[in-house]
């Protein structure tokens, strides 16, 4: 067998080799080395550890993203950007977010006081009741948008206004795209709109989490 | 002669001013060496950063920093070059302005970050992803690598880019293509207006949405598309007589129309929610 | 996620992270990013050697499990299932950048390419002196198609039948491309050894 011969069959080899390709492997130094190497490079490659971490912002996105579509059910604990690893503000997007539950708790006080003393005066109007539920209610549940914005306020105020009129144009794009995926289904270009306006929606979300912050 | 000597006083002020600025900046250089297919990124709160292609194997980053609120941080592990801004606190969009200008291998890959920019790319052929939020994002001559725009408010404006795929995001900026082709395009737009001039070529898919923003694509008479234009909302003009497509697509006068070109090489859509449409024909004398 | 809230999530298993995030809980999927994160990035890296195209792809790959996790059975591990998802989502991209991730013409050999018609021919051997490091780079300086080949047997040990089935090439062209992939190896490493050699 030539060395010629034997390069042929050499990619089919997969570690056994024929008596014949044994004997020119004893005779041939140049293609014994080959094989070796070849080997060599096989192990070695076997050998290569997984030690390789994307950065933060890869789980962010994810993230993000499983909230957009629905798959997280539960509200997010807190609003913490990527970089807030850094120590220098940690916890100090607490300010707002204590805030906010102060301020439900307040509400929720002022709305049991308001009961008992419609328990002990039963002239007070009924309106002011509804009113004052009704405000405890809407005030005390603070969507993902206004934490967001609270913490863009607290932190950046000038970029605060641009982002909730970006915020509102594709909020409603996810609207007008999620009205026509309902009138029609199989309507593919309203499922695309809808895509298009989810991943607006997630690049917002993205970009004033990372980079809205000095 | 009262009023030469105001003159010359305020002169000189002015001249006292400049000097006491151009002070107050630092210019810092860096430089890198690497290898084939590098990657670099540049973070950059304010200020423009603009890439070009470098002579060799290096990066060379020159920084201009408008004042001592902004410091410059630097990491190079293996063929990754980071360069980022760090504001200090106290620091603005003027005091925490940076300048940068960086000279790369061609075919890196190039990764920039700023909010104001403007953010410039030129002659490569590596990947380049650029976002900005009001940054107005200028590409020029690339080809054959990806080509990722994100950008809230600012302007996109790709000149020359070819043989890569390009998907840029935008809500409120209006995107620009100018003789853009390759094997994908896409641009994902809320309110911005879409226009697009250029010959749909490279046998690529082509996808121009917007929600409200108008889309105005201009070809030649030669192009060779299979096209499909619809605004649920709006209007859609056409300039070319085209052949009728297989398609269960259904055309309707005014709003919606499809069809093909020649040999229907590129796939081309033309769709917005609310926004005109207006797919031209390129002028024979142009 | 606090460092306290990570430490506490370490200590959910994978079995109990896995039927938590069909229920859609937060801290289970974060878990399972945590437990892959690094074998599906360094595959993707390793296959893009790009950074960021890495990180689309990873995201990519955790995202299109998570939206399917309902439908996870336990028939085979979860972690092949996540690994398999990587793998069909970087040769998408391949593909959609226009990069043949196999070239069909088997016999079709160019000059930087094929072997040398003198295997080992006056060459001083390898074996031995491999270097992990080197390999890693020069595993990025391969053509996209030969690095995929190789990189799904000899690092991700898929067997032939299945990268065939991946990419959609024959068994007997991804033999071939991987015999090409690791002569090409061959041929970097020597040439980043003498250059190292001739260095002051």
């Amino acid at each position: 067998m030539t060395c010629d011969e034997f390069g042929r069959v050499l990619p089919e080899l997969e570690g056994g080799h024929h008596k014949e390709q044994q004997e020119h492997l004893k005779s041939c130094s140049s293609c014994s080395d080959l094989v070796s190497d070849l080997n060599a490079i096989a192990q070695q490659a076997r050998l290569l550890t997984d030690d390789h971490e994307p950065s933060p912002r890869v789980w962010n996105s994810i993230e993000i993203a499983l909230r957009q579509e629905g798959l997280i059910h539960q509200p997010r604990p807190q609003l913490v950007p990527s970089v807030a690893r850094s120590p220098r503000w940690r916890f100090a997007w607490v300010v707002p977010i204590t805030a906010a539950l102060v301020f439900g708790a307040v509400l929720l006080f002022m709305h049991q006081h308001l009961n008992n003393q419609v328990a002990q005066q039963p002239s007070v109007s009924p309106q002011v009741i509804e009113a004052a539920a009704q405000s405890s209610q809407a005030s005390a549940v603070l969507t993902d948008e206004d934490q967001l914005l609270n913490v863009i306020a607290a932190r950046a105020p000038t970029l605060r206004a641009g982002y909730e009129s970006d915020l509102r144009a594709v909020n409603a794009y996810i609207r007008d795209a999620e009205l026509s995926a309902r009138n029609d289904p199989n309507d593919q270009i309203a499922q695309q709109y809808l895509l298009n306006a989810y991943e607006q929606r997630a690049m917002v979300y993205e970009m004033a989490l990372e980079r809205a912050l000095p | 002669m009262c009023r030469s000597k105001r003159l010359s006083a305020l002169v000189v002020a002015l001249v006292l001013v400049t000097a006491v600025l151009a002070a107050a900046e630092t210019r810092k250089e860096l430089r890198f060496k690497v290898h084939r297919r590098a990657s670099v990124s540049v973070a950059n709160q304010f200020g423009p950063i603009s890439v070009k292609p470098s002579a060799g194997k290096v990066v060379l980053v020159t920084a201009i920093l408008h004042s001592d609120k902004a410091e410059i941080d630097e990491s190079h592990s293996r063929n990754r070059v980071s360069v980022t801004t760090h504001l200090l606190p106290g620091a603005d969009a003027s005091t925490g302005q940076v300048d940068y200008e960086v000279l790369v291998p061609a075919d890196a890959s190039v990764t920039l970050h700023s909010a104001t920019g403007p953010l410039r790319a030129e002659r490569l052929h590596g990947d380049v992803i650029l976002e900005g939020n009001t940054a107005n994002v200028d590409v020029r001559d690339l080809s054959n690598g990806h080509v990722h725009i994100k950008t809230l408010n600012g302007p996109v404006t790709l000149t020359n880019i070819t043989d890569g795929h390009v998907e840029i995001t935008s809500v409120s900026g209006e995107v620009a293509l100018n003789s853009v082709s390759g094997p994908l395009v896409h641009v994902n737009s809320n309110s911005g207006r879409i226009v697009y001039d250029g010959d749909f070529g490279g046998g690529g898919e082509y996808s121009l949405m917007t929600h409200t923003g108008d889309i105005e694509a201009t070809a030649p008479a030669y192009a060779s598309i299979d096209v499909v234009a619809s605004s649920t909302q709006g209007k859609v003009v056409n300039d070319f007589p085209l052949q009728p497509a297989h398609t269960s697509f259904a055309a309707k006068a005014g709003t919606a129309f499809a069809g093909t070109m020649g040999k229907a090489a590129s796939s081309v859509k033309l769709l917005s929610f609310s926004g005109k449409i207006h797919l031209k024909k390129r002028g024979n004398n142009q | 996620m606090t460092g306290a809230r990570k430490t506490q999530s370490d200590k959910l298993s994978e079995t109990e992270a896995i039927e938590r995030a069909k229920q859609g809980d937060a801290e289970a999927f974060e878990t399972l990013y945590h437990l892959h994160k690094r074998r599906v990035y360094s595959l993707c890296l390793r296959m893009t050697s790009n950074t960021a195209a890495a990180e689309d792809l990873t995201q990519e790959a955790f995202l299109q499990l998570f939206r399917k996790i309902g439908t996870f059975r336990g028939e085979s591990a979860f972690s092949t299932w996540l690994h398999r998802m990587a793998v069909n989502v970087v040769l998408m991209q391949l593909r959609k950048k226009g990069l043949a991730v196999v070239p069909l013409e088997e016999t079709i050999q160019t000059e930087e390419d094929s072997p040398r018609k003198e295997p080992g021919a006056e060459d001083s051997k390898l074996a031995g002196s491999v270097d992990r490091l080197q390999l890693e780079r020069a595993i990025a300086d391969l053509p996209p198609g030969y690095r995929a080949v190789f990189l799904l047997h000899d690092v991700e040990g898929y067997e032939h039948n299945e990268i065939a089935h991946l990419v959609g090439c024959s068994i007997g062209n991804s033999k071939s491309q991987l015999h090409k992939a690791r002569m090409k190896l061959r041929e970097l490493l020597k040439t980043s050894r003498a250059e190292k050699a001739t260095k002051p």
